[in-house]
């Protein structure tokens, strides 16, 4: 037998072996990878946190950019912040926007999913519908989106011709309606990714558990639900925590399709800070101060939801193991 | 999943499926639609016709790729060294970029606008390319590591053995194994970059300087709230992406999944 440890431990970056434990031997035979790391740390890591400590510097300050004068306030930016309404509109906005986009893209995905399992016809065309609103640009679709919802688009015509005509209104143009537009145009591009991810988590379900359900007398629904749905936990975890952060950092839609308006009924964290960012009177300070805000909320309910689901399915887990035993 | 014996059984799903789909159909019907109203296929023509339009294609394919080429080589290097080389304090560095992974795009471009003003970068190709890796590297390099890990150890001591430095290794081992899942990935970058607008609205201020993304309002600038060749130009600019979908179908939900499923 060749003694591989050592043939591998000729490489210039290994040094002689005295410690104990192989694990730690191992590991002291490899050849370094630090400059291996190196490129992407330093593209993500240096960047991003480098972003965040810096606006976090920043959100100290007012100041309009450029060669503008940066004067100190202390916390006021972050106080402005608290006291502005905008912000408790944007942040319910987005709470909104999270709660229902999460239930109809579980919903619809699994939906879409547990249908695309079984066999029916033209099945990679409905998924293809399906999925375009994820594959396209948002940008490039909020222009049918517009077609869509204004006075005279198809929502009002749909509506006239089952004789509903009472019902037809400006739906982007008053502040009653429009959060509920951008809120279903982001329905109508989640759904789709739901549907991908659990599709991809149907598949990994073994089919004897459910052979084995059926056996048991199960019916359609009854599997989906007691047996389906349960393993797709982690999954589901997941979407609720990406459904989050995409509500938190919304813009393109709201800022293409209502502009945040009117009088801020649609307005989302993203797109005041890109106003605070980008309009003429912008105080990059004020941008900052709302960003770090953004981050605190997007680390703690991340983290939150982490927690909560891996306690849900570690709980769910010993109470099958319970049966199980019994 | 659902098991339909009779054959009503089937017809009803089949029907619920395609209602289903009806709200997901609309847009895109209402979309084509009114491109044609009017001029019919005229509104095509003129909006390909418009000067600096196939700028815009060029400006997103020069992003996108620079951007592939950029998170490649940095994810694979990466989960190589993760995965199969000697790091000391390997897992800080990599928690440390795993905490970037949720990170929400919009808090990097206060500071990153401030710092590109000040490095003369506002309007390159680069203000928009670098914040794209940074913010992909992170989940690429989790999906990248997973897969590496996977592949048994053996192989690459087998390499050396054979007296293949490093930088072979990485060559002509990790390189052609991890294909499969690099792939998958270098497709979502692609969708991730293409699809991409809040950053070059933001950093690509310059006249020529448009992406795909902003073609509508690119047009409804140009010719005063035309709608039919607005649509014109959403439609022509959906078709790539569409095709790009339908061809890389696989690799695209692969990707997709493997950053949910474990």
């Amino acid at each position: 037998m060749i003694d591989t440890d050592r043939i591998v431990g000729s490489d210039r970056t290994a040094r002689p072996v005295q410690r104990d434990g192989r694990p730690q031997r191992r590991a002291r035979l490899l050849p370094g990878g630090l400059r291996w790391i190196l490129p992407g740390f330093a593209i993500s890591v240096g960047l991003i946190y480098y972003s965040i400590v810096y606006s976090g510097y920043l959100s100290f300050f007012d100041w309009p950019g450029g060669r503008a004068l940066m004067t100190p306030v202390g916390f006021q930016n972050y106080l402005t912040a608290l006291q502005d309404p905008v912000l408790w509109t944007a942040l319910r906005n987005t709470l909104i926007y999270f709660v229902v986009v999460f239930v109809v893209q579980v919903a619809g995905g699994t939906l879409f999913a547990a249908a695309m399992h079984s066999k029916v016809r033209l099945a990679n065309l409905y998924k293809v519908l399906v999925v375009i609103p994820v594959v396209v640009a948002p940008a490039t679709l909020a222009p049918a989106q517009i077609q869509v919802w204004q006075s005279d688009g198809t929502v009002n015509r749909i509506l006239g011709f089952f004789g509903l005509s009472s019902l037809e209104q400006s739906w982007i143009g008053q502040s009653t309606t429009s959060l509920l537009v951008v809120t279903l145009v982001g329905c109508w591009g989640a759904i789709g990714y739901g549907f991908i991810l659990i599709y991809a988590g149907m598949s990994q379900i073994d089919p004897e558990l459910i052979e084995a359900g059926r056996l048991d007398g199960a019916g359609n629904f009854r599997v989906l639900f007691s047996v389906v749905l349960p393993s797709l936990r982690p999954i589901i975890v997941s979407l609720a925590i990406l459904n989050f952060i995409t509500a938190l950092k919304l813009f393109d839609n709201p800022w293409l399709i209502t502009q945040g308006g009117p009088a801020h009924s649609s307005e989302f964290l993203g797109t005041m800070i890109y106003g605070e960012t980008a309009s003429t009177d912008r105080n990059l300070g004020y941008a900052s101060a709302l960003s770090i805000l953004v981050l605190v909320v997007a680390v703690a309910v991340s983290i939150f939801m982490q927690l909560r689901g891996r306690e849900r399915v570690a709980r769910a887990r010993g109470r099958r193991k319970e049966l199980a035993d019994v | 999943m659902f098991e339909t014996r009779s054959r009503r059984a089937r017809i009803i799903l089949q029907l619920v499926l395609t209602i289903a789909v009806i709200p997901f159909v609309i847009p895109l019907i209402a979309m084509l639609q009114t491109s044609f109203e009017g001029a019919g296929w005229g509104n095509y023509l003129a909006v390909v016709q418009v000067p600096g339009f196939p700028k815009f294609f060029v400006n997103t394919i020069i992003i996108a790729a620079a951007s592939i080429v950029i998170v490649y080589l940095a994810t694979l290097m990466a989960a190589f060294g993760f995965s199969k080389l000697r790091v000391r304090g390997k897992e800080v560095f990599f928690w440390l970029m795993m905490a970037a992974l949720t990170l929400p795009e919009v808090v990097l471009i206060a500071p990153l606008y401030t710092t590109a003003v000040k490095l003369g970068l506002l309007g390159t190709y680069w203000s928009v390319i670098l914040p794209i890796a940074a913010l992909q590297i992170p989940f690429t390099v989790l999906i990248a590591r997973g897969y590496v890990d996977g592949i048994p150890d053996a192989v690459f001591e087998a390499a050396r053995i054979d007296g293949a430095n490093t930088w072979r290794v990485f060559w002509s081992i990790l390189v052609p194994l991890s294909r499969p899942i690099a792939v998958a990935l270098m497709v979502l970058v692609l969708i991730y970059a293409w699809n991409s607008y809040l950053l070059p609205k933001v950093f690509l201020i310059d006249d020529g300087m448009g992406v795909v993304t902003q073609l509508p309002e690119f047009f409804r600038r140009q010719y005063n709230d035309d709608t039919p060749k607005i649509l014109a130009a959403s439609v022509i600019t959906a078709i790539p992406t569409i095709i790009a979908y339908i061809a890389l179908q696989r690799q695209f939900e692969r990707g997709m999944a493997a950053g949910a499923i474990k």
